[in-house]
């Protein structure tokens, strides 16, 4: 059983602020985190999913020591975040802010200079890392052009170089995929995972459900500053009430619903007439995956004709519209909006 | 309950190396980036220079063809008045370049998101700050060097008659105090996030205090020792007396400015260091330090 690389102990953070409401100021209370508690294991690739204002961002800045939790602690590569800030921050190489937190006017190999040290990377040691990463991450074409020229995808795949100048062992990423173009976005996937095969403990925040599914071995949803669901996807899938559907259009003799009915693992199956002799089952079963071979087989050989098979699996994104009552693709569209709980105070 | 799994830090190799590596790397990036303004440098040299013009251009029409003895006269200093402007101004632009480059520093950093950036890496702030205050020093005396030279070319005097040695000492033992100024300043900027208003604000005050056209011993007596506690005003008063071969605001012994500007040099930077820390952690608990 591997140990926990990072660990997240009754974190709780509250903002004050001031609001102006009529010409009157009001002071706002904001708990954006409530006690998390989270242990996230060396050599893990952990997603972190959940709506805008609902705590990631500023427990990833809790974590990465940009911020002072007002009570608990989280340690991570063995180190309190309160007490030893700076080995915190040399053991995480992060991605938070986009394309944002480079220097324009300076090209993609001065700034991977610039960050290589502040991370206190020997100067010779730097140089050869550039150069890898530079190869690594086919960089060749803009690489020493200064930054104002770059497109935004290779402001984010330069930002991304900048996470890995110190080959730190654990990696924080907030959506670096954001504004890539798919090949892109998909190179940069399969990198993480060779990374995360090599040993790398990875932090991955994403709004992509397909994302979190093919990278993440866990997945925790947080929601009002509370870690609300917590497992592998599968866990997670598994937790709902929901089954997976499959739905098979054909034209079929009437005694093969008895006989799909009957089979092994098949919870419910729903007939609705489609017009023309043809007829739409929607098989409800514990997992389509397995049952798909075996609905076919069954159906088929009782002198049937299938003519469209579609799968309705049960995803992380019905899940985490089950815990947070909303979309993430909805989320998405609504960045700005933000919705937070106010957990006191005023006056 | 601490984490005991523990992996290392990757590239890293802390030490005293790494961190002169940080100063060298952060001022040679910021030359680099200032470079690639085409022309800065050489149209803030000119900066100073209109500074001085407009007083002395007054003081002509003013004082017409006894000028030069009516502020000796007036002032008991110098009847070079046009040098002793220059110096005046080429000392301001100096000290307020260096408030001017911490304070943007600061606001710009937090708003193209590279103040977090650096945040996020293991880099003791002290040597960063140290970067980028050397990195505005450095700037300003560039500035401070092309003034003097146009500058005396243009009102046809000589600044390499007086004490060149001693100024350059009073320049190396100014530039710490102005270090730690500049991180007080630093640490302002990062917790009011505006740096316009005040730098407006600040730098005539600044000018004011510390005499960039008058000695100080205009002002009433109050005043005067408030300024002459001010260390921009030591350093302007000092490289003026030096390069002038006249008498200084504290009897005329050199070594009295040079031991005050020495001690501010041994309480400021650490002064100034603790207070930017201190801001930084307040903010930490507030809002962060990139918010902007």
């Amino acid at each position: 059983m591997p140990e926990p690389i990072i660990r997240v102990e009754k974190l709780s953070k509250t903002f004050v602020s001031k609001e102006r409401k009529k010409g009157a100021k009001k002071k706002k209370v904001v708990d954006a985190l409530n006690g998390v508690s989270l242990d996230i294991y060396d050599g893990e690739f952990f997603g972190l999913l959940g709506p805008n204002g609902a705590g990631k961002t500023t427990l990833i800045k809790c974590i990465t020591t940009l911020l002072i939790p007002s009570s608990g602690d989280a340690w991570v590569n063995g180190h309190s975040v309160l007490r030893e800030e700076d080995k915190v921050r040399a053991s995480i190489g992060c991605m938070l802010m986009g394309d944002r937190g480079l220097y324009w006017k300076l090209t993609g190999r001065e700034n991977l200079n610039y960050f290589g040290a502040l991370y206190h990377i020997p100067k010779g040691v730097r140089t050869k890392r550039i150069d890898d990463l530079a190869s690594l991450l086919e960089l060749g074409d803009f690489f020493d052009r200064t930054v104002e020229t770059y497109s935004s995808g290779q402001k984010m795949i330069l930002a991304f170089a900048k996470s890995l100048i110190n080959d730190a062992p654990i990696l924080i990423l907030d959506e670096p995929t954001v504004t890539m173009d798919v090949p892109t976005a998909r190179k940069l996937r399969a990198l993480l995972k060779d990374l995360n095969r090599r040993g790398k403990t990875i932090l991955y925040t994403t709004h992509l459900m397909h994302e979190a599914e093919e990278l993440c071995q866990r997945v925790g949803i947080i929601d009002h500053g509370e870690i609300i669901a917590l497992g592998t996807a599968a866990e997670l899938k598994a937790s709902m009430d929901r089954r997976d559907v499959v739905e098979i259009e054909g034209i079929f003799p009437e005694h093969v619903v008895g006989i799909v009915k009957a089979l092994a693992g098949v919870r419910d199956v729903a007939v609705k007439a489609e017009g023309n002799g043809r007829t739409k089952l929607s098989v409800a079963s514990d997992n389509s995956r397995v049952m798909l071979p075996k609905l076919i087989e069954a159906i088929v050989g009782n002198g049937s004709t299938i003519e469209y098979v579609k799968p309705q699996e049960v995803t992380l994104e019905d899940v985490f519209m089950a815990k947070t009552g909303r979309s993430l693709a909805v989320d998405t569209a609504q960045v700005g909006k933000q919705e937070v709980r106010v957990g006191g105070g005023g006056g | 309950m601490a984490v005991a799994v523990s992996r290392g830090f990757g590239l890293a190799r802390p030490g005293w190396r790494a961190n002169l590596d940080i100063v060298y790397t952060i001022i040679v990036s910021r030359l680099k980036i200032i470079s690639r303004y085409k022309g800065m440098l050489l149209m803030e040299a000119f900066l100073p220079i209109m500074f001085a013009g407009f007083p002395l251009l007054l003081g002509f029409a003013i004082g017409g063809a006894n000028a030069a003895q009516n502020f000796q006269r007036n002032t008991g200093t110098t009847a070079d008045y046009r040098l002793y402007m220059l110096i005046g101004s080429c000392v301001f632009m100096v000290v307020t370049l260096m408030m001017w480059l911490i304070g943007y520093w600061i606001r710009r950093e937090q708003e193209t998101g590279t103040l977090e950036s650096m945040y996020l890496a293991p880099a003791k702030r002290f040597y960063v700050l140290a970067g980028v205050t050397t990195y505005a020093f450095l700037r300003s005396m560039m500035i401070f060097v092309i003034a003097l030279f146009l500058g005396s070319l243009a009102f046809g005097v000589n600044p390499l008659s007086g004490n060149v040695l001693l100024a350059f000492g009073f320049i190396t033992v100014g530039f710490l105090p102005l270090w730690g100024i500049g991180f007080i300043f630093g640490a302002f900027i990062l917790k009011i996030k505006e740096a316009n208003s005040v730098i407006q604000l600040v730098q005539w005050v600044v000018a004011f205090l510390m005499g960039i056209y008058y000695p100080i011993t205009f002002f009433p007596g109050w005043m005067q020792y408030v300024a002459a506690s001010f260390p921009p005003t030591i350093l302007n008063d000092g490289i003026r007396s030096s390069l002038l071969n006249i008498g200084n605001l504290f009897g005329g012994e050199w070594w009295v400015p040079f031991a005050l500007l020495l001690a501010f040099s041994l309480i400021l930077p650490l002064l100034g260091y603790e207070i930017f820390l201190q801001t930084e952690r307040r903010l930490k608990r507030t809002e962060g330090v990139g918010q902007y």
